[in-house]
């Protein structure tokens, strides 16, 4: 990782008397270490990359603390990491991104819950939902629900995010339970301040040091007998102590307001959009004085069936105000209100919408809805008229606008090494055919946009090579799964490569080999040529690994080299040797690449040292507009511009100044025969004599026998 | 109690901008002025894998007293509730406009007017550019106050970045309770690039005043055509409207081929001018030029060594005077390209044993030509130096058919419906480029000549017909490069013609 933390890292130093600043999700990094953590794992992934990209940059600050942090290699091990708090007082912390890190961690969860922890255990997730989400949309909520773990869903400001945390680890102690903290996208960016404490160094540590194993416990193994008997203690034991924590220590709060024939309950998560929809009605203000009382879940998972029931008994009606589907917390309070015999009416779903972020303008509708239904006394025409007024706003301005504004989804990065393999498809595809795709979860996704369009179905990270396993052997042609280095070690080298062996698959595979987990932040895998713990590389191979495997036919390549590329790749799809063939495309991240190049050659360049730029550019008259090779590149810098020939109308394509020269566009001129438009320069900085010599030397004879007017004559001879 | 609360509400700001711009420098810079200054401030993104390039939001909100107090502030904008919606690029703004977030009785837009082509603009087969023209009125008609201009121009002019001329422009808005020194201020603490930083900064809060009288993007402008002594009295006798293009298409084609070539050019738009149809002669006058100076290798060479292309490469790569520098061009003719030099009968062997064996897919002879070193430019002296050769090539004697033909096709038309002409004369943008291209766009057209132009020709279709087919297969065939579209069209259009009538023995 080439990204500096140090400013970062500066914040989670802090101690009495500060005030931290900073974004939530290292507002939790800060709190974990303020909590007295002995190990914290995960596995990178938005929004809670940051929480383990901080510590690893770190580490003198966890040597002090004596904290041992670990960068999973996927959410499994992360959450198997927690079974250090099984048998030992000793405080863990892991975190991941949700929906899809639970699914991965599900199996280690399940048997980590129904043994139960002794020190503190808390899974930070980042529930990544509504905009900006890039994974499928579904609720952690239900992993809490069936393995009887605790979820927190904390108000989305610090001082009680970071509250959470805290009182997280103490519930968790107080049930012998993991305890889940959920953070929305928004929620782990948001930023703010809350008082800082002291660090505190955990009671069992790498430096204090367990003097060696607990006493042998069948109890406390997820194995039967004991898992009837652990099935009994979370519902018998465990949950009724997790409910009477929440209530002595206020994790739920309730706030008062004048209006009692009505309230409302919500997740803590969507509070702060909730008094604003209210504040749009004129029901509350913006410092949270409401009229309309509250119930704020800070915990959703248990609920409190006395507390809903105190809260609901004597209203007319409730608005369940609870984000996505299933509508488990809403079902529940039917439940509680219902077994207590209170006829409270309660509305949720069908006021507020099915599926789908919890906006403040969703929340709006529904208040009004609620309000009209429930409060006709109270007038809130003022309100309904100011949302429809902006309501038609919008749709005035989207017809006018029109609805073909051009879509902005994400790309490859300039000079990505990720591009030409896509390339190289897209002219073998031309070749032989269009082939059946198996995309998978990393950048390289990103060719199922335009202009690659590529990929037929994702069926998780690491899952690409499994997932065609069944479409091969039914189809005419053979598959192509794509997998990044990323995907390959999260576990694609297991539930795709060693599979397709034991199966005798007969697809194709391409591994990404550009050396980072680069979609989540540019992490390092056992693959890369770094470590975070001493610099070296893990000796971690994944050619090596193949063959270990067994894979017979396996091809490492260059990713610029199309031409190799195209040639290797139509071999694979249509030689006749049997079995898995495997593709690894080599070229670092270009991310990771140019922070580190552009600080050497700056140093470079003021040094005086030799330095050669390579840029490519399109000639303006060549050009005919017709675009061919923005269809197989789609690089950023390769842009269009308007025809600077006026006999001609359509732009011409054009090089803008962020290319990297990565040599891309030579390659595709050349393998897909474009025009030749195409040039590349190279241009020497502190040129040396030689450079000097023979530049003036070509120029000499080039001008001698009528060529081209050097450039530098045409302008004025600045200084030089 | 029946409690009025006060009206009390947070400033919000939205930002709109595309990943990897540097959202979060400029989203970082507003609250920590806020901070300076004691208000309190929240911020929020949605980042994820927008970091590519992707469309991206950032949304502030500022408590507008000066407390200690923190209010609870939201994480996602409403529409109809954004007081500055910032926008790093003009498409930006628009989606912002078309999502509710600039409203007329609230909003002060803050965008700038320059253009990051989406995708799918650049990937087009033909001009795929979004009309930004009604984004101006959309600006103008929904918001409270605009500060529009091209922002990234100005910050290249700055010698600083974009992010500091929005932030200028903001502060000089005066639309945020903040001195324009909190700002300043917060540029100086994070000490990246202060100079430049501030440089742009200033630029914006000059510029910061209500301005609509924006400059809209001048697409493409005529420069004068340069007068060409030889014929100038030849296109003196050409209607007004037409000359510019003429004399525009003569000077290219003295350069392409020579005098008498353009002689040949002025002839044959003599014989659409004499239809009597100026605006049929106008776009005529510009496709012929483009036309009759097609692309081949020689063509290629010759461009390729011409003294203001290096002028041109010295500016766009920012080459100082006398600092060393090589430029490498991609060639890289088929069996094609370079059989189409012989004459016409050779050439056409050559090409049919090329098809029947397979090689005219698979051999062409790539070359990284050095074009300003010796070797390199001497290989291109060499073709360039063809020139007189060319009359007797095989490209060229197809060429001067198919451009013969395209003009009896006009002629033939402006006879029966000068609009069908008109269109007619638009197919030409079909045809150009190289290789694969040109075969593609020769092959449409010709699909297109055969299937409407001709059955409108010979009276078996409606004239009026016939346009509006031409308009939508014109479309159809650039819409995909595999052809698949404009297949599509003309048989749903040859479909629509059948006569309804059930067949009885079916």
């Amino acid at each position: 990782m080439e990204r500096s933390f140090a400013k970062e890292i500066e914040s989670l130093r802090l101690g009495d008397g500060d005030i931290f600043r900073g974004e939530g999700i290292l507002a939790v990094t800060k709190a974990l270490l303020q909590s007295g953590v002995s190990y914290v794992g995960g596995y990178q992934g938005a929004p809670v990359s940051h929480l383990i990209d901080v510590l690893v940059q770190a580490q003198d600050m966890l040597d002090d603390l004596g904290i041992h942090l670990e960068t999973c290699t996927n959410e499994a091990s992360a959450a198997a990491l927690l079974g250090a708090s099984i048998h030992y007082p000793a405080r863990g912390c892991v975190t991941w991104k949700a929906i899809v890190g639970t699914n991965v961690a599900s199996d280690a969860l399940s048997n980590l819950a129904s043994a139960g922890v002794t020190g503190g255990a808390l899974i930070v997730v980042g529930e990544d939902y509504g905009e900006g989400a890039s994974v499928i949309q579904e609720r952690s909520h239900a992993y809490a629900m069936k393995s009887s773990m605790w979820l927190l869903d904390p108000r989305p400001d610090l001082p009680t995010i970071t509250r959470s945390v805290e009182q997280g680890f103490e519930l968790s102690e107080a049930t012998n339970t993991p305890v889940m903290l959920e953070l929305r996208i928004r929620a782990c960016h948001v930023t703010g301040e809350f008082p800082a404490r002291d660090n505190k160094p955990a009671k069992v540590s790498r430096n204090s040091r367990l003097p060696g194993p607990s006493a042998f416990n069948y109890d406390r193994l997820a194995h039967p007998p004991a898992t009837f008997m652990q099935e009994k203690l979370k519902l018998e034991q465990r949950m009724p102590a997790a409910r009477k924590f929440i209530l002595e220590h206020g994790l739920n709060e309730t706030m008062p307001g004048e209006l009692s024939e009505i309230g409302i309950v919500v997740q803590g998560g969507l509070y702060n959009a909730l008094n604003r929809a209210l504040m749009n009605l004129d029901l509350a203000d913006a410092f949270g004085n409401s009229r309309v009382p509250i119930l704020v879940l800070n915990v959703t998972y248990p609920l409190v069936p006395e507390q809903l029931v105190q809260f609901c008994a004597g209203k007319r009606a409730v608005l369940m105000v609870e984000e996505g589907s299933p509508d488990y917390i809403e079902q529940a309070l039917h439940t509680a209100l219902r077994r207590a015999d209170v006829n409270t009416r309660v509305h949720g779903k069908g006021m507020l919408p099915a599926a789908g972020e919890y906006t403040i303008e969703a929340m709006t509708r529904g208040l009004l809805a609620f309000m009209k239904a429930e409060q006709p006394q109270i007038d809130v025409s003022a309100a309904d008229a100011a949302f429809n007024i902006a309501l038609d706003n919008r749709k005035t301005a989207q017809a006018l606008i029109g609805t073909n504004l051009p879509l902005r989804p994400p790309t490859f990065c300039t000079g990505c090494p990720e591009r030409p393999v896509f390339t190289a498809i897209k002219l073998v595809e031309r070749e032989i055919g269009k082939v059946h795709i198996a995309a998978d979860i990393g950048c390289h996704a990103l060719a199922t946009f335009a202009p690659f369009s590529l990929g037929h179905s994702i069926l998780g990270y690491g899952m690409s090579l499994a997932s065609a396993a069944g479409v091969g052997p039914l189809m005419n042609t053979r598959s192509l799964a794509i997998m990044g280095d990323g995907g390959f070690w999260h576990n694609g080298v297991l539930s795709g490569v060693a599979s397709s062996m034991f199966n005798r698959g007969d697809g194709v595979l391409i591994v990404m080999k550009n050396g980072y987990t680069s979609a989540t932040g540019v992490q390092y895998i056992p693959s890369s040529a770094g470590n975070r713990v001493d610099g070296l590389g893990s000796g971690s191979d994944i050619e090596t690994t193949l063959k270990a495997l067994g894979v017979k036919w396996v091809r490492t390549l260059r990713s610029y080299g199309l031409k190799d590329m195209r040639a290797s790749l139509k071999e694979a799809l249509t030689t006749t040797t049997r079995g898995l063939k495997v593709i690894l495309a080599e070229g670092e991240c270009q991310l990771a690449r140019q922070r580190r190049l552009r600080t050497d050659e700056a140093k470079a360049l003021k040094a005086g040292e030799r330095v050669v730029r390579t840029r490519f550019g399109i000639d303006d008259a060549v050009c005919t507009g017709d675009h061919s090779c923005i269809r197989l590149s789609g690089c950023p810098s390769l842009t269009i511009k308007p025809n600077p020939d006026p006999l001609r109308t359509d732009p011409v394509a054009s090089v803008n100044s962020s290319c990297v020269g990565c040599g891309h566009c030579g390659e595709v001129a050349h393998a897909a025969v474009l025009c030749p438009s195409f040039y590349r320069t190279e241009i020497v900085h502190n040129p040396g004599w030689w450079d000097r010599v023979s530049d003036r030397l070509h120029r000499a004879v080039i001008g001698w026998l009528g060529g081209a007017r050097p450039a530098q004559t045409v302008q004025p001879a600045a200084g030089e | 109690m029946n409690t009025s609360f006060s009206s009390g509400r947070p400033l919000c700001i939205l930002i709109a901008a595309m990943g990897g711009e540097g959202g979060g420098v400029l989203t970082g810079w507003i609250v920590d002025a806020a901070e300076r200054a004691g208000y309190p401030v929240q911020s929020t993104s949605i980042p994820g894998v927008a970091q590519r390039t992707g469309a991206t939001t950032y949304y502030i909100e500022i408590w507008p007293e000066q407390t200690g107090k923190r209010p609870v502030m939201c994480l996602n904008p409403m529409p109809g509730q954004v007081d500055v919606m910032i926008a790093s690029e003009f498409v930006e703004a628009g989606r912002a406009i078309a999502n509710g977030y600039v409203s007329p009785d609230r909003t002060l837009l803050i965008a700038s007017t320059h253009r990051i082509f989406a995708v799918a603009e650049k990937s087009a087969m033909a001009d795929g550019r979004y009309d930004v023209s009604k984004l101006f009125r959309a600006a103008k008609d929904h918001a409270r106050r605009t500060i529009l201009f091209d922002m990234d121009q100005a910050a290249k002019d700055a010698g600083s970045i974009l992010n500091a001329v929005l932030l200028g422009a903001l502060a000089g808005s005066g639309a945020l309770p903040l001195p324009s020194q909190a700002f300043e201020d917060g540029i100086r603490a994070e000490g990246k690039a202060v100079d430049s930083n501030l440089a742009g900064f200033r630029f914006g809060l000059s510029h910061g005043e209500d301005d609509l009288a924006a400059r809209a993007a001048v697409l493409s402008s005529l420069p004068p055509a340069a007068a060409v002594p030889a014929l100038a009295d030849r296109i003196a006798r050409l209607p007004l409207a037409v000359q510019t293009f003429a004399a525009e298409g003569i000077k290219r084609l003295i350069d392409y081929q020579g005098e008498a070539y353009a002689r040949l050019y002025l002839d044959r738009l003599d014989t659409v001018v004499r239809l009597g149809d100026e605006a049929l002669a106008n776009e005529t006058a510009r496709h012929l030029a483009l036309r009759m100076s097609f692309e081949d290798v020689i063509r290629v060479a010759q461009l390729k060594l011409k003294p203001e292309r290096f002028d041109a490469i010295a500016r766009e790569q920012r080459i100082r005077p006398g600092q060393p520098y090589m430029v490498a061009e991609f060639l890289k003719p088929g069996v094609e390209e370079i059989a189409s030099l012989l004459p016409p009968a050779l050439a056409r062997r050559i090409i049919a044993l090329s098809d029947r064996r397979g090689w005219t897919e698979k051999f062409h002879l790539g070359m990284t030509v050095q074009s300003n070193r010796v070797g390199g430019y001497l290989r291109l002296r060499l073709l360039a130096s063809l020139r007189g050769w060319r009359p007797r090539s095989f490209r060229y004697a197809e060429e001067q058919a198919r451009i013969e033909d395209w003009l009896d096709l006009i002629r033939r038309a402006a006879g029966l419906d000068p609009q069908l002409a008109r269109e007619i004369v638009d197919c030409a943008r079909l045809i150009k480029g190289y290789g694969d291209t040109f075969k593609r766009g020769a092959g449409n057209f010709e699909r297109i000549r055969d299937r409407v132009i001709l059955p409108a020709l010979e009276h078996r279709l409606a004239p009026a017909a016939a346009t509006d087919a031409l308009v939508q297969a014109r479309t159809a065939a650039l819409a995909d490069p595999d052809g698949q579209s404009l297949g599509n069209m003309l048989a749903d259009f040859e479909a629509s013609l059948r006569p309804a009538i059930p067949q009885a023995a079916e």
